[in-house]
């Protein structure tokens, strides 16, 4: 039996999703790129541009959905989820890294003894009311001992012993205690003073040091005087443009002029904000109008025809 | 530099902490500026590139007197404020008519710059197509064409930025039937000259022109489980020529390249740098090989006996030498055992 007929309409019924390429293409699934690194076709490209550059991008786009499409995927209301590997390509980042934050006091014992975190419910069953409450807050359960309507007194009580204020005092004295190791936290989170200040000293040291022209090679060395280290000279290239590299100078400094006014300026945006002293002055009408108003002193008449002019 | 405050209530403080510095960071915010004089062109493509980047899109209505190459404080002073970090500076001059900068920020600074021309006659807008568009804020797709973005390092650079600007968000999961539309970027024919080993600076008519073109992806069935892709042109579509550019200050991206530290169940995953003879088997155990060096027989511990300790062969030498009788054979032969 010859099957080769069926086989070439059902070629023709479905077009190829193969690309083939001299340089196979770099497919970044992590960021849904493609990069063709292949050179461009000058002769197709002159001819015509637009055909070119539609063929190209499909064969790109092809190749990424081939390696989508062979990704794992996950069902999900909308359609399939592919589940995407980290991507290659490296892009900076717009925000430094976040800085780890100190452990309390309770996370450096737990780390130690190997304790895990367990995530407490915020609500808990209460069998009486037969239903969830919250665990502390609005009719919180915390709370219970203090807003029951009979409670139970020992035997050996005192005359004025009260169960409710003692309940509460309790409950209060959690709290304030459960405050005060927050702050404990926060002190020891925070930089001794002591500590700041050395680290000054030691910045402030290290750039003295390497503020000689040989930068610090020649100077006295003290006892226990440690060496620093990533200090390097920097030379100027051997073949330098020198006319070049003054005339960058030269352009970075301003002009005469300009350096007057931009003082000037600066002095008196310091000094006083004339366009927002005017206003205040005219009470919002403008500075031409307070100008008439100084000279003419017409009163009443100015305000009552400030918006006409001439006619 | 803006002022730090503390926030007054707990509204203003989950805002404060959305902007806080983030492991796995948000995708880029990007400020669309207009220049002194901007021009139709230039207006018209700041307003499709608006469309393409929406929802992370801030548009700058009014005019700006800046200058992002020689002093580039109101940047700095904007990604602050906006908690923003892309810029799309637009300005016509005469000297470069219908430039726009693309600058991206670090930390609330610019880290790099790259200006771009559109060239006459090379934009045609969205609006022109009368094609189906793809949904606002889906992610695209992108594809970079020429051997130059592998090599050059201006078009690495433009690479970068405009990865950084149509798709720089890390994710774990995409939906499939969600991707719509694929941004290219296409390079014009290298010339010769850029083909050598050291690329010539500052000579900016010499670099092939960039065209960016954008389609809508359609999927038709191929009798295979991957489809087969047919595009249709949506819009906008650019010929930009590069211009001036400044590159990162090398600390600044050192800075910028950092990655976290990556976690105990991603290096298991095989992440990061590799680590020898470990691997996770089906069940999610995780399974090592241990090389313990090679084994010595000698020094083996057996049974403990009062006839296998060292010294118990010269006793039994002597007993058997008296009792048999001048037989030195043994002892000779057990001498060399006894030296092992």
């Amino acid at each position: 039996m010859d099957v080769s007929n069926i086989l070439a309409s059902h070629a023709a019924k479905f077009q190829s999703v193969t690309v083939e390429k001299d340089t196979p293409l770099d497919v970044d699934t992590g960021f849904l790129t493609v990069t063709d690194s292949n050179p461009i076709d000058e002769d197709s490209y002159n001819d015509n541009l637009e055909e070119y550059l539609q063929s190209t991008a499909r064969d790109g786009v092809q190749s990424l959905f081939t390696s989508l499409f062979s990704l794992p995927t996950v069902a999900s209301a909308d359609g399939p989820l592919a589940k995407l590997p980290p991507p290659t390509t490296q892009l900076p980042r717009c925000k430094p890294l976040p800085k780890p934050k100190p452990q309390t006091k309770w996370e450096r014992f737990a780390s130690a003894k190997g304790i895990q975190h367990k995530v407490r419910d915020k609500r808990v069953w209460d069998e009486e009311k037969q239903d969830w409450v919250n665990r502390w807050g609005k009719d919180g359960k915390n709370k219970e001992k203090e807003e029951q309507w009979i409670s139970e007194v020992p035997h050996n009580a005192d005359l004025n012993f009260d169960p409710v204020k003692k309940a509460r005092d309790e409950r209060k004295g959690r709290v304030a205690k459960n405050e005060k190791q927050r702050l404990g936290n926060v002190a020891r989170a925070a930089p001794r003073e002591r500590d700041v200040r050395k680290k000054e000293i030691d910045t402030t040291l290290a750039t003295t040091r390497i503020s000689t022209a040989s930068m610090g090679k020649f100077d006295k060395k003290l006892e226990g005087e440690k060496k620093l280290r990533g200090i390097k000279r920097k030379f100027e290239p051997a073949e330098s443009n020198e006319t070049q590299a003054s005339l960058a100078i030269l352009s970075g400094l301003d002009g005469e002029t300009r350096r007057t006014r931009k003082e000037s300026g600066k002095e008196g945006d310091d000094v006083l904000n004339v366009r927002k002293a005017i206003h205040k002055a005219s009470g919002g009408r403008g500075g031409i109008a307070l100008g008439r108003a100084a000279s003419g002193g017409r009163g009443g008449g100015g305000k009552r025809g400030g918006r006409g002019g001439k006619r | 530099m803006l002022r730090t405050v503390k926030p007054k209530n707990a509204r203003s403080k989950r805002a404060m902490d959305a902007r806080e510095p983030k492991e796995i960071e948000d995708p880029r915010t990007a400020i669309f500026v207009r220049g002194t004089h901007t021009g139709e062109v230039v207006t018209s493509v700041m307003k499709d590139l608006m469309a393409l980047k929406r929802p992370n899109a801030i548009s700058f209505s009014k005019k700006n007197v800046v200058r992002p190459f020689e002093d580039a404080a109101s940047l700095d002073f904007w990604a602050q404020k906006n908690d923003a970090s892309m810029f799309i500076v637009g300005q016509s001059t005469k000297k470069r008519p219908d430039g726009m900068v693309f600058a991206r920020c670090y930390d609330g600074r610019v880290l790099d710059m790259c200006e771009v021309g559109v060239e006459k006659g090379g934009y045609k807008g969205l609006e022109s197509f009368k094609t189906p568009k793809s949904t606002p804020g889906h992610k695209p797709m992108l594809h970079f064409a020429s051997e130059l973005f592998t090599t050059h390092p201006r078009f690495i650079q433009l690479k970068s930025i405009l990865m950084d600007f149509f798709n720089g968000e890390v994710i774990d999961h995409i939906c499939l039937p969600g991707l719509e539309h694929v941004i290219s970027i296409t390079l014009g024919p290298a010339p010769a000259t850029l083909s050598g080993t050291e690329p010539t600076e500052d000579d900016t008519k010499s670099l092939p022109l960039v065209h960016i073109r954008a389609y809508t992806v359609r999927l038709l069935n191929s009798g295979t489980r991957v489809p087969r892709v047919e595009l249709t042109e949506m819009g906008p579509s650019l010929d930009l020529r590069l211009r001036r550019t400044q590159a990162a200050d090398a600390e600044l991206w050192k800075q910028a390249m950092r990655r976290p530290k990556l976690k105990k169940t991603d290096v298991e995953k095989g992440l990061g740098k590799r680590k020898k003879n470990l691997e996770v088997d089906d069940m999610g155990d995780l399974r090592g090989r241990v090389h313990v060096g090679k084994q010595d027989l000698g020094r083996l511990q057996t049974r403990k006996m009062k006839g296998l300790k060292a010294g118990f062969d010269e006793d039994e030498d002597v007993h058997m030498s008296d009792g048999e009788g001048g037989d030195e054979e043994p002892s000779s032969r057990k001498k060399p055992r006894r030296a092992e």
